[in-house]
Formats: structure tokens, C-alpha cells, sequence
């Protein structure tokens, strides 16, 4: 532990990244987490995640093409660097080992309480 | 469709509170959202949730860094601090004027703010304090209304039984008394009160309840009487013997003991005794007599509202009183509430309360006075930071040539500032509290209660910190942050020594020292002329004993003239400086307040009180008992031509004029001469033995008559002594009014002259090269020193043209506002101050051009 540090919202931010090859900016983040999560994010709250993850290395950005709607405001995408995929593996790894532990002492003390 | 667009304010604030990394892209995020939220949410709730996400965009990690985007942290900040460092260690000399400046002046503030504090801070401990009123009346006297601090007897008790909406009432009268425990017998003053006065006044208790008394055979002390009498020990339970009058004594159980009163404090006491005691001390006090006076009424009104009404409905107490007093018909009746009443009890007479709005002129002055400091030392400073940059104009230019803008210059300097007057504070901090406070507290003796663990205080030093960085450092750091650096590296910037801004900084810095001076000068003048000045009656060669009846009168007055060193004894129902009477004359129009002295034969000549008209009392006082003599300002204010003969009006009886005195002051000094009548008293009525000794020997007689006394009357304690010592403690205060001014004037000749040495010096290290070469040529001392002289000469004359008068009318006005009597204003303080810091730049020039020729021109050539 220690290597690499995720909290939770910087974990959801992420995945939602994973899951938007190509299209992950700001809004299109936003709403996705909104939907899939129901709940609200703030555009600051996000914005300062995918910058302490920027920072940290787990994501890596890249300027796009403003539009209409933005008034011609260029889109920041980004994307999952190969570091930012070890940390992901790890932290899943870790939370599967958890599960797994703590389904087998459920199922001991299912037994025992009988 | 007009396109939709968010507030534009908003998008602004956004702009400029946002890092400039992220903001366009963040901008197109907000952009997109709010479009499509028009779409769906409508206007209005577009711009709110827009509203929000701004809001919500305020953080650490998006927002631009403070200073700037060029500061790359703390690293340049870091170096800063190190270069101040390191500048205060090379230049001792102007490192310490700055330090040592600043900390002065901030120690003076420091003083004031205890100072202010402490005025501030009177009976705020009180916990009611904002619900306690004091009754007051207020009595036409002569046209003028007159506020009276003095109550009828029955009116708290009547008012406790008419009005619902009073909480708490208490009266409170003073009584003096003789208390006895054991050995220890003393005179001392108690407060007759209702048990209701604990509840009002919150004081805090040492030991027993304040509630005890309600017991009318319980007696509560003050802190400073339990260590009189019973030294540290616990007296709860014990017997205390008080005797009102030689018929009549009580003794008190003690159940309870106030804990020391805080310094700030105005109304206290000595022994606290339950009102009923009063019909026991004085079984013939009416107590439904409205001519009675109680030394005070205090009532408690958790509302202001019923205040009003309160105040609507006292018109039939004011008749009652009408009734029975028709010279003291009484306006109207108001309460006054106890918090701030302090500050205006000097408008009250005979009122409970012992302060005077003089602490809050004084703490006027100190403001100004340390505000004006601080302004000196932050000149110093300034011209210092200016002249010492043309030292460090290399530094400047190597940092902007490799990317200083002038904003980082700036901040540099001001960081520097921040540095100096980081220490300053410190040093003032302790100066203030360890130095000046103690100072002040020994000479006017008393104590501020200063204390650093006050939250009050730490919130203000960060802002003199704050104030002295900006008002010292935003000149200094604009005015070098401006250099060209082409003009620097080049050499061709020649700056420093023409700089008009530092030649007006010394001249006010001059003016304000010169101000300073002159007042002080003038305070201590005025001291000792206050103290010389005659009294108008003979105070050195006399003394007095007080007594208390006619035997005891008459026996101290039989033994102490078997003395031959007493002259002449007198007796007198008043005394000068212990004790006064008011009476009043009835004129047909109006009646007429004066002051009154009961006397015998001997007292005018036994005082050196001098008669310039008619002629004095005669021996057999029966036949003078409708005559009077009266002072020359009652001749004045009622305009008499000629006083003898005239009748005046007392009580209807008419009373002949048959001598005029000369004026004398029976008060303080700074109150003006009062009208007086002198009247013959009767045997019975004599208080006071007064004796005219021969001079040099007072102090035998003094001892003589002491010890009579205590073979006479061993039950009584003593109470006389010098006249001359009757007011002694207000030639204290003006002595205080000197030294805290001569105080301030050194603190003041110190910062000016360590402001001028160091701008000297420092002028004359950057001509160094132009002396050597003078030098060479054959310039002499006198020459080198004409030089620097002139520089100075015409900047010294013009602000001491203006320092001197503004002091003089400065001085002028001060004391008018203080005091009543005072020294002629005159020029002396002015020409004196003037005198001492044209010396003082001789002085310092005389310095510098004698290490000039001293030194070898060779190696100030040298001098890169």
C-alpha cells in the first residue's frame, strides 16, 4: 500500500475516464457520473480531481477543438495513463481480496452461529 | 433567440480568480452547461446553478496563486527573507535606528492601548451593568440646570412599592465610622445598603456569600480591609465592633469578604452593612423625609422600554420633594445608566461615582500622541529605506535583469519591511509592557491591570503591524521598485541624495519633534509655577486637627497653646481643602448658590486668609452672628460697588456684609475661584482646630499634636496633619502631566535624532569620493561642515517656522482645555525646542565632518 492512492471519488473520476475512450472532458465526465452514480458533482469538485490526478500522473490531457456551444472554448480531454491503469488494477485487486475475506469469515460464522 | 450568455460579472470574477491553465477549458465546460440548462431549467435557474459552480470553483488547486504568476513559491520568498536578514546584520547602524524607532513608538501604542483599555474597561465585570440605572435630579440653579447624583431618602422605597417593572432597587449611604477589632481602630467609611447591591453589582466573593446580607448583624468587607485587619487570615465569623457616634455602637459578625477589586473599577467599598442598621445608628432619621438625601438610589430594568415609563411617571415623586424643599426644587428626575457613566460623572454633582470624563481626553491624547510617534519612527524608516537603496542599486538592477518585475522588487521590499517591523513589535512589546507601563503606573500610582494574555490585544498588534509595514514600506518599495535597469547598471542613476520626498519626511519628523518638545517644556513650566503659585492664603506655616465636639475641641486647643511654638489656634465648623458648606442667597430674581466657611475670630488670621476691606469677626461671636464676610468674587458676580454694609438674604433672615477677603483657591486649581461667604460659628459647632506655627517648626508641632492626642483620646484615631499636604495628591496628577510628557518628548528627541544621524551618515558615505577630493584641494573642518550644514539649514528653518507656532497654539489649547489656572502661554517652549534641535544638528554634523577630516582622502578615493 502506500504506492499507489486513490480515494473514492478520484476511483469513480477515473473509471468514468476509462469508459469515455475519447470523449472524457468536463461535462461529458459530469454527466456520466451523474447518471450512472445519481448523484450531483460540482464542476469545481471535478475539475480540482482530474487536476490532483493530472498531477499525481494517473491522467494525461490533451487540448481539443472548440464548438459552437462552448463559444469556441477548446475541450481538455483525458485519458488513463499506463500508470493510472496499475493504480486502478491495485486498488481493484486490493478490494477484490477484501470481498473474498470477507465472504469466507461470513460463511464462518454462519457455520458457527448454527 | 438572443444567445443565451451567463452573467457577465460572474464570467469576469471567474476570469480573474481562476489559474490561467485551466481557465479557458473550465470556461467552455461552464459555457456548455449553462446552454444546455437555459434549454432545460430556464433562464433563472441557469444563472443560479451557474452561480453555484463559480462559487463551487473557489479552491486551493484551481484558483490563481497568490503574488502572481511569476513567484515560483515559497523559494523566492525564502530568498527574501534571507536577504533581509542578511541586511539588517550588514548595516547595524540603520538596522538599529529601524528597529529601535519602530519599537518605541510601537511600545507607546502599546501604552495607550493598555491605557485605553483600562478607562474602557471600568465596571465591566458588572454583569448587570447595562441594567443598573442611578436616579439623579436635576435642580435649576441659577438658570442652568444642575444634575444631581444625591436621592431623597423615601423615594426608593416608594418607587419599589408603585412600579411593577423595576427589578431591583438599592439605596446606598455613607456614613464614617470609627472600626474597632481588637487593637486596631481606625476611621473608615461604610455603606449602609439593601442586600439587593451584591445582586445588582456582581463583585466577586473571597470567602462567605454575598447574600449574607441580607442578616442586618452581618458585615461584608473588601479585600484591602480583611488584609488591614486580619492580615491573610480567613475572618469569616469574626466580631467587628463599629461605633457610629460615642452613644451608639454594633457589633457585626464578618460573613463575607469581596474578592480584590479589578484594577478597572469605579464604584466599591470598604464595609458593607445592611440600610436597616441605619435606624439603630441614627434612631432619628425620618425615613419618609424628602429632605433627607441617601448618598445614592440604584435601580435595576432588565428593559429600556420600561425605562420610559418609568421615567413618564416620577412627576409625583417631584412634587413631594417640591413640598418640602423649596431650594432644591427639583426639575425632573433621570436615570442614568451605570455603564459609561464614569465618563460623565464630572457633570454630576455629589454623584456616587467617582470618575470623570478626564481619562477619556486622555486617552484622546495618547492616540494622537502615539499615532504621531509611530509616524515619526515610519519616516525614519522611509528615508533610511530610500537613501540605503542608492547602496544596493547593483542588487535591484542584477534581479531585474534576470526577471524581476517591478512587482517582485516591490514585494521584496516589503517582505523586508515586514521583517523589520517584525522585530520592532517584538522589542515594542516588551519595551511597552516591561518599561513604559510599569513607568507610568509608578508615577501616576495606580495599576492598569496590562496583561498580554488578552485576545483583544493580539488582534491589535497584527494591525499596528499591518499599519506600520504599509504606512513605512509602500513609499520605499514603490519609489525603487521604479528604477530603470539600464539607468542603474549604466551608473548614470544619480538618486538619494536630491530626493525632495525624504527632505519633507525630515522636516516633519523636525516639526513633530519641536511640537513635542515644546509641550513638554511647557507642562514642566507649568508644574512648577502651579506648585509656587500662591494659594492666596498661608499653607506652609499651618496645620489641622480634626475633632469631634466641642470638649474635645476645646481641650486640644488649650493644650497646644501651652506650645510656644504655636502662634495662634482657631476653631471652625468648615476647613480649607477638608470641609465645605453650601448655602444659599435668595435674590429677589433668583436664588444663589456660594460656598460656605464657618469660622471663629481667629481663623483668618490663623490661615493668612487677608482681609482688604471692612474688618474681621470680633471675639464675642453673639455679636457678629448676623454679619458676614464675604470673598472678592462674590462682590464681583453680584456687582456691588461698594460691599460693606450690603444685606444678603438667607433663609429670609438678612445678613450684613462687614468684611471682603482677598481671593484664595479653597479647591483644586483647576477649578475656578468660587464665591464664599464666612460665617461666625458657634462653639458647639467647631470640627476643626486649625494653628499658625512659627516657620521650620511644623514638623515638631505635628508630632507635639499627635501626641496629645493619643493621651486624650486613645479610642480615636488621629485625623489631621499639614495643610499644605490637603492637596497634595492634585499637584501628584500635574507633576504626571509633566513627566509623561517629558517622557514622550525624549521617545520623540530620540527618534529625531537617531532619524537625522543616520541620514546624515548615510549622505555623507555617498559623497565620500566629493569630501575626499574637497579635502585635497584644502577644504578645512569648517568647510566640510558648511556643506553639509547647508543642506540641511533651510529644511530645519522652514519646519521649525511651522512647528513653533502650531505648538504654541497647540500648548494654548490644551491648556485651556486642563486646567483653569495656568502658566501664560508663551514662546519659551517653542524657542527652547528650537534651540535643541538646531544643537542637535550641529551636533550631529559636527560628527560627521570630524570623521571626514580625520580620515585619509587616499582611501575615500578609494571608495568604489
Amino acid at each position: 500500500m502506500g504506492k499507489f492512492q486513490l480515494g473514492e471519488f478520484e476511483e469513480v473520476v477515473m473509471l468514468t475516464v476509462g469508459v469515455l475512450p475519447k470523449e472524457a472532458y468536463g461535462v461529458s465526465i459530469k454527466k456520466e457520473i451523474e447518471s450512472r452514480l445519481s448523484r450531483k458533482v460540482s464542476v469545481g469538485a471535478l475539475q480540482s480531481a482530474l487536476k490532483r490526478l493530472e498531477k499525481k500522473g494517473y491522467l494525461k490531457s490533451y487540448e481539443g477543438k472548440g464548438t459552437q456551444e462552448r463559444v469556441g472554448r477548446p475541450k481538455l480531454f483525458f485519458e488513463i495513463t499506463a500508470e493510472g491503469k496499475e493504480a486502478l488494477q491495485f486498488t481493484r485487486k486490493t478490494r477484490n481480496e477484501l470481498w473474498e475475506e470477507m465472504l469466507n469469515l461470513a460463511l464462518d460464522v454462519k457455520y458457527s452461529s448454527q | 433567440m438572443k444567445p443565451a450568455y451567463p452573467p457577465k460579472l460572474l464570467m469576469r470574477f471567474f476570469k480573474w480568480f481562476c489559474h490561467k491553465d485551466l481557465h479557458v477549458y473550465v470556461e467552455g465546460d461552464l459555457l456548455e452547461l449553462y446552454k444546455e440548462r437555459v434549454v432545460s431549467l430556464g433562464r433563472r435557474k441557469a444563472d443560479m446553478t451557474f452561480f453555484r459552480d463559480v462559487l463551487l470553483l473557489i479552491r486551493p488547486s484551481l484558483i490563481r496563486p497568490l503574488g502572481g504568476y511569476e513567484f515560483s513559491g515559497s523559494a523566492l520568498f525564502f530568498n527574501y527573507f534571507k536577504t533581509s536578514f542578511r541586511g539588517l546584520t550588514k548595516n547595524p547602524l540603520s538596522s538599529f535606528i529601524n528597529v529601535f524607532g519602530l519599537s518605541a513608538a510601537i511600545a507607546v501604542c502599546v501604552f495607550g492601548y493598555g491605557f485605553a483599555r483600562w478607562t474602557y474597561g471600568v465596571d465591566q465585570f458588572h454583569v448587570n451593568k447595562n441594567e443598573i440605572y442611578l436616579a439623579t435630579v436635576l435642580v435649576d440653579r441659577d438658570g442652568t440646570l444642575q444634575q444631581n447624583g444625591r436621592t431623597p431618602r423615601p423615594l426608593g422605597k416608594m418607587m419599589e412599592e408603585d412600579f411593577t417593572h423595576i427589578d431591583k432597587i438599592c439605596r446606598v449611604d455613607d456614613r464614617n465610622v470609627i472600626v474597632k477589632y481588637g487593637k486596631k481602630v481606625f476611621h473608615e467609611r461604610v455603606r449602609y445598603t439593601d442586600p439587593e447591591f451584591l445582586e445588582m453589582f456582581t463583585f466577586p466573593m473571597e470567602w462567605g456569600l454575598s447574600s449574607s446580607l441580607i442578616d442586618v448583624n452581618s458585615i461584608i468587607l473588601s479585600a484591602d480591609m480583611s488584609t488591614k485587619y486580619f492580615g491573610y487570615e480567613n475572618p469569616i465569623g469574626f466580631d467587628l465592633l463599629v461605633k457610629f457616634d460615642e452613644h451608639n455602637q454594633k457589633t457585626f459578625k464578618i460573613t463575607g469578604v469581596a474578592k480584590e477589586f479589578p484594577p478597572s473599577h469605579d464604584i466599591d467599598f470598604d464595609f458593607l452593612i445592611n440600610y436597616e442598621n441605619l435606624k439603630v445608628s441614627e434612631p432619628l432619621v425620618d425615613h419618609s423625609d424628602w429632605s433627607s438625601l441617601v448618598t445614592a438610589t440604584f435601580i435595576q430594568v432588565n428593559d429600556p422600554f420600561d425605562l420610559t415609563l418609568i421615567e413618564g411617571q416620577m412627576d409625583k415623586y417631584q412634587e413631594l420633594q417640591n413640598e418640602v424643599e423649596t431650594d432644591w426644587a427639583i426639575s425632573s428626575f433621570v436615570f442614568e445608566r451605570w455603564n459609561g457613566l464614569y465618563h460623565k460623572s464630572g457633570t454630576i454633582r455629589n454623584d456616587i461615582s467617582t470618575g470623570s470624563d478626564s481619562n477619556v481626553i486622555a486617552v484622546i491624547y495618547i492616540t494622537a500622541v502615539s499615532f504621531f510617534l509611530l509616524m515619526l519612527a515610519c519616516f525614519n524608516y522611509m528615508n533610511i529605506a530610500i537613501v540605503s537603496a542608492a547602496k544596493r542599486l547593483k542588487e535591484i538592477g542584477i534581479r531585474k535583469t534576470i526577471g524581476a518585475t517591478k512587482k517582485t522588487v516591490m514585494m521584496q521590499f516589503l517582505v523586508e519591511n515586514v521583517v523589520v517591523t517584525s522585530f520592532a513589535l517584538f522589542f515594542g512589546v516588551i519595551l511597552g509592557s516591561t518599561v513604559i507601563i510599569p513607568w507610568f503606573e509608578d508615577i501616576a500610582n495606580f495599576s492598569m491591570g496590562f496583561t498580554l494574555n488578552d485576545p483583544a490585544l493580539w488582534l491589535f498588534l497584527p494591525s499596528i503591524l499591518l499599519f506600520t509595514a504599509v504606512l513605512s514600506g509602500a513609499y520605499p518599495a514603490i519609489y525603487i521598485s521604479r528604477f530603470q535597469v539600464t539607468g542603474i547598471l549604466k551608473g548614470s542613476l544619480r538618486f538619494g541624495r536630491k530626493n525632495p520626498v525624504t527632505k519633507i519626511f525630515l522636516s516633519f519628523q523636525i516639526m513633530l519633534a519641536c511640537i513635542f518638545i515644546a509641550i513638554a517644556v511647557m507642562f514642566t513650566r507649568n508644574h512648577s509655577y502651579m506648585a509656587e503659585r500662591s494659594w492666596g492664603y498661608d499653607q506652609d506655616r499651618t496645620l489641622y486637627v480634626r475633632v469631634k465636639d466641642r470638649s474635645a475641641f476645646e481641650q486640644m486647643q488649650r493644650v497646644m497653646l501651652q506650645d510656644p511654638k504655636v502662634i495662634l489656634a482657631a476653631g471652625s465648623r468648615h476647613h480649607v481643602g477638608r470641609s465645605l458648606g453650601s448655602i444659599v442667597i435668595d435674590k429677589p430674581d433668583r436664588s444663589y448658590e456660594v460656598d460656605l466657611l464657618k469660622i471663629d475670630a481667629n481663623y483668618l488670621e490663623t490661615m493668612g486668609i487677608q482681609l482688604i476691606e471692612g474688618r474681621n469677626f470680633k471675639e464675642n461671636h453673639t455679636s457678629d452672628e448676623l454679619n458676614v464676610i464675604v470673598n472678592e468674587v462674590l462682590v464681583d458676580n453680584l456687582k456691588w460697588e461698594e460691599a460693606i454694609g450690603q444685606v444678603v438674604k438667607i433663609d429670609s433672615v438678612g445678613y450684613k456684609v462687614v468684611g471682603v477677603v482677598k481671593n484664595f483657591h479653597s479647591s483644586h486649581f483647576d477649578q475656578k475661584i468660587r464665591p464664599m461667604i464666612f460665617q461666625v460659628a458657634d462653639p458647639t459647632e467647631h470640627r476643626f482646630l486649625s494653628m499658625k506655627v512659627r516657620g521650620g517648626d511644623q514638623y515638631e508641632v505635628y508630632k507635639a499634636v499627635q501626641q496629645q492626642w493619643s493621651e486624650l483620646f486613645p479610642e480615636i484615631p488621629f485625623q489631621g496633619g499639614y495643610q499644605e499636604d490637603v492637596w497634595g495628591r492634585y499637584f501628584q496628577d500635574v507633576g504626571v502631566h509633566g513627566k509623561v510628557w517629558r517622557g514622550l518628548a525624549v521617545i520623540a528627541i530620540i527618534l529625531a535624532s537617531l532619524g537625522l544621524y543616520g541620514l546624515v551618515t548615510l549622505n555623507v558615505t555617498g559623497r565620500v569620493k566629493e569630501f575626499s577630493i574637497r579635502r585635497v584641494m584644502g577644504a578645512g573642518l569648517t568647510s566640510v561642515g558648511n556643506i553639509i550644514v547647508r543642506q540641511y539649514l533651510l529644511l530645519f528653518a522652514v519646519a521649525l517656522l511651522v512647528g513653533a507656532p502650531i505648538s504654541y497654539f497647540l500648548i494654548d489649547f490644551i491648556f485651556e482645555m486642563a486646567y483653569a489656572y495656568h502658566i501664560p502661554i508663551d514662546f519659551s517652549g517653542a524657542s527652547i525646542s528650537v534651540l535643541l534641535l538646531l544643537s542637535l544638528l550641529f551636533l550631529v554634523v559636527l560628527v560627521q565632518s570630524r570623521k571626514i577630516s580625520k580620515s585619509n582622502p587616499v582611501t575615500g578615493l578609494k571608495v568604489e
